[in-house]
């Protein structure tokens, strides 16, 4: 029997389900260390379910994920699993910096102080690091949780939505980060509407209503067709 | 990219986190403020303490009356303590009580940190202030005690603070317990119900028998001091300590949910408004109306085969009145659609909701008989419990005035619309009192007990579905309202009183022709006393009604009024300064 390093995240029949309303139907999916994914599906499709509960914050109805072998939620897995959702949750009381240390001190990161200026100023938030969030617009708000995804350390990225309310340069900024977290050899796992994006990953994973109807690469087939855009 | 091994500097991180945020609360207090919240919360509780010692009376209870509470006083106590236990494990089965910060739910728990050392502070704190608030409140009701029985003061002070405070300790600590171990919904019902039935065989049989009788007979040590009360400490001190002990078991998909709605729900009470609170409260029990109603109302709308147009909102309106119907797929009139579109949502509460309204059908009923037999306060409780249960029942209304914007659109005026709707609650509520009057006659072995109960049915109904719908009409109160701007902050503070109180108090006016039924007068019978007065609580429903078929056109004509009356009173660009 083969024994590799395990995948970064692998899911076996995993489901969710709310009543009679099934969100994710059972599902197989193994995602490699270092490979970049792009999940697309329409609105209810499962996208943010599946990513939900590979995160720890859905509780699967039946099935098991696991993020570098570890069961979704574990504190191994927690540790190296950073969730970007699509909605900013951030304390109203704390400015960007104080964000910052604080996540960091969670995730026990050192010499956070350079990448974290590196971040800032990647994204425009350097003039803004002592204001508090709460007092942002939607984008800059994106832009602070999107800061805290990536200052702390991580070896899998999963992301929702990210471009959402980001403007052209925060978003070109987002892409760049991307890709050198990719080239650090963090495996990339991004759910987006943006069609641009799906050319530049490896692997293309396509749901509708809860299921998969595609994994593979994303020049492959119409998947975007496939899935209802 | 990858971590390095260290955890408790994340917990060190946490708990400089919390000492930095208290740091800059207590920074931020305005201590003048805090002083006018003590003051009025002093007079507050000043208040009530005359209230309560007006309804218990200040004359000692004879040596009989005495007896009888030092007999059947502990199962009654063990009951109350079992119902805040019970409330505990509901809630621990719905993942609560923990309220966390939505924050802390995405940071804290997603971090790689022993999440019971990072809840267990939050779950203190919240036991903590709890069991505080419940001693105080024990402490009230121990001394309100002592007017009326033998003993004295500080001992009767001392039990009641005591007991209510370990009651809510046991609450709290079943609930951490529940939602550490993930027993889950129904497993949480089970077992709140297995712990008030023990009590309620503790009461009904007089053996002692459960922890809970056990602590009622600690409360009544100043009557009679047993020893085995002090064993009534053990469950809710080591359900405690337990509960501390498994709350990071606590799932993060219920911390997040109740992380959103607490909050929400919080603000709404502070508000007081009561619509926000109960649709939130509905959420955090994750009570969502039935996919399939209990009975399909026969096929007037049919889904098509094919897509149909949208209907014309009017077609409400205008077919109560004159009839359109859905007349693409089936040319018939349709002559009632506001109240077809009360029973489809009637028809479609999740069995929780309806369990919760026959069980306040059955409490109303039991106090109705308890101010039969001469506890008159119980008529509050009566009223009380009515009007919780109207305010399930008024739900088809509560969803127009939930969606001002779609119920405008309907060629109908809101008032009327309301009262159309209206009538299915009443049936609904009629049943509900029906429930009631056959658990006070079952309790009180008599059927002129139902007898009672059914002719005050209908006017009793027709009182809380008022009193439901006043408050779900009314809205929240206007933190803002230009409306407000010219009323001086006393009758500002008046009326947001009466807003609250009044509609409690129309559902009371149903729970009144007991009082005629009891003693009944110029040789009438009790049943027939208790129907000499149904015209009048009647009639005070149907005023209430009134008011809220014409609230909209009242509140209306009022806020024109106070918007001229500023336009008169600024002054004009022309006056010379």
């Amino acid at each position: 029997m083969p024994s590799g390093p395990p995948p970064a995240l692998e899911t076996t029949v995993l489901t969710k389900s709310y009543g009679d309303l099934v969100a994710l139907a059972p599902l197989d999916l193994s995602i490699p260390d270092g490979q970049r994914v792009v999940l697309v599906g329409h609105n209810g499709s499962g996208k943010t379910t599946l990513l939900r509960m590979v995160a720890g914050l859905l509780e699967p109805t039946s099935g098991r994920a696991t993020v570098f072998g570890h069961p979704a939620g574990s504190m191994e897995a927690r540790a190296t699993l950073s969730y970007l959702p699509d909605n900013p949750v951030l304390y109203d009381d704390l400015s960007v910096l104080e964000h910052i240390e604080f996540t960091c001190r969670l995730h026990g990161a050192e010499d956070w102080e350079d990448r974290a200026a590196g971040l800032l100023h990647d994204l425009g938030l350097a003039r803004r690091a002592e204001d508090l969030p709460s007092r942002f617009s939607r984008g800059l708000r994106q832009k602070t949780a999107i800061l805290l995804g990536l200052v702390r350390p991580f070896g899998l990225l999963v992301v929702d939505e990210p471009f959402v309310g980001l403007d052209p340069q925060g978003r070109d900024a987002f892409i760049e980060l991307l890709d050198d977290a990719a080239s650090a050899g963090a495996t990339i796992v991004v759910a987006t509407h943006q069609l641009e994006y799906v050319q530049k990953v490896d692997r293309c994973v396509a749901l509708r209503d809860g299921e998969l109807v595609f994994d593979g690469p994303p020049g492959e087939v119409d998947v975007l067709a496939l899935v209802g855009y | 990219m990858r971590r390095r091994s260290a955890d408790d500097p994340a917990l060190d991180a946490l708990a400089d986190l919390h000492r930095a945020r208290r740091a800059r609360r207590v920074a931020n207090i305005d201590f003048f403020e805090a002083l006018y919240r003590a003051y009025l919360t002093a007079i507050l509780a000043g208040v009530a303490l005359w209230l309560g010692s007006g309804l218990v009376g200040g004359s000692r209870m004879g040596a009989a009356a005495a007896a009888s509470v030092e007999a059947h006083g502990a199962p009654a106590v063990g009951l109350a303590v079992a119902l805040v236990l019970a409330v505990g494990l509901r809630s621990g089965g719905q993942g609560g009580p923990l309220a966390l910060e939505a924050a802390d739910v995405r940071h804290v728990l997603l971090a790689p940190i022993d999440r019971s050392a990072a809840l267990r502070p939050q779950a203190w704190k919240q036991l903590r202030s709890g069991v505080v608030a419940a001693a105080g409140t024990g402490a009230l009701l121990g001394l309100l005690a002592y007017r009326r029985l033998p003993g004295n003061v500080a001992p009767w002070i001392a039990c009641g603070g005591a007991v209510a405070a370990l009651a809510v300790l046991g609450g709290y600590g079943l609930a951490f317990v529940a939602s550490g171990l993930r027993i889950g919904r129904r497993a949480g019902t089970l077992l709140a119900l297995a712990v008030i039935g023990w009590a309620a065989a503790d009461y009904a049989t007089g053996l002692t028998t459960s922890p809970m009788t056990l602590l009622g007979d600690l409360a009544l040590w100043p009557l009679r001091l047993r020893a085995a009360g002090t064993a009534g400490i053990l469950l809710p001190v080591v359900a405690a300590l337990v509960g501390l002990a498994v709350v990071g078991g606590t799932s993060v998909e219920d911390a997040e949910r109740r992380s959103s709605l607490v909050g929400q729900l919080r603000f709404a009470a502070t508000l007081r408004d009561l619509r926000t609170v109960v649709v939130l409260r509905r959420q955090l029990a994750q009570e969502v109306p039935r996919q399939r109603p209990w009975l399909k109302l026969p096929g007037r709308y049919a889904a098509p085969a094919a897509p149909a147009a949208p209907a014309a909102p009017a077609a409400i309106g205008a077919a109560d009145g004159a009839g359109t119907g859905d007349s693409r797929s089936r040319p018939q009139r349709n002559l009632f659609p506001a109240w077809r579109r009360g029973w489809q949502g009637i028809l479609r509460f999740p069995a929780l909701r309806l369990g919760r309204l026959v069980a306040l059908g059955v409490l109303a009923g039991l106090a109705e008989l308890g101010v039969w037999r001469g506890t008159t306060p119980l008529l509050f409780a009566a009223g009380l419990a009515l009007y919780l249960a109207a305010l399930d029942a008024v739900e088809p209304v509560a969803q127009e005035a939930d969606h001002p914007d779609r119920r405008d659109a309907y060629s109908i005026e809101a008032g009327d619309l309301y009262l159309r709707q209206a009538v299915p609650s009443i049936v609904v509520m009629t049943v509900v009192g029906l429930c009631g009057a056959g658990a006070a006659a079952l309790a009180g072995g008599s059927f002129l007990g139902f007898e009672v109960g059914a002719v005050m049915a209908v006017p009793a109904a027709v009182g809380a579905v008022a009193a439901g719908l006043m408050s779900t009409v009314q809205g929240p109160p206007a933190v803002f309202n230009s409306s407000d701007t010219l009323m001086p902050p006393e009758m500002a503070g008046i009326r947001n009183l009466l807003r609250t109180v009044i509609p409690p108090a129309v559902a009371m006016i149903g729970a009144l022709p007991v009082l005629a039924g009891r003693h009944p007068h110029s040789g009438l019978s009790h049943l027939a006393a208790t129907t000499s007065v149904l015209p009048e609580v009647l009639f005070a429903g149907v005023v209430a009604l009134g008011w809220v078929r014409y609230h909209d056109r009242m509140t209306g004509w009022w806020r024109q009024s106070m918007e001229e009356a500023q336009v008169t009173r600024r002054p004009s660009p022309h006056t010379p300064s």
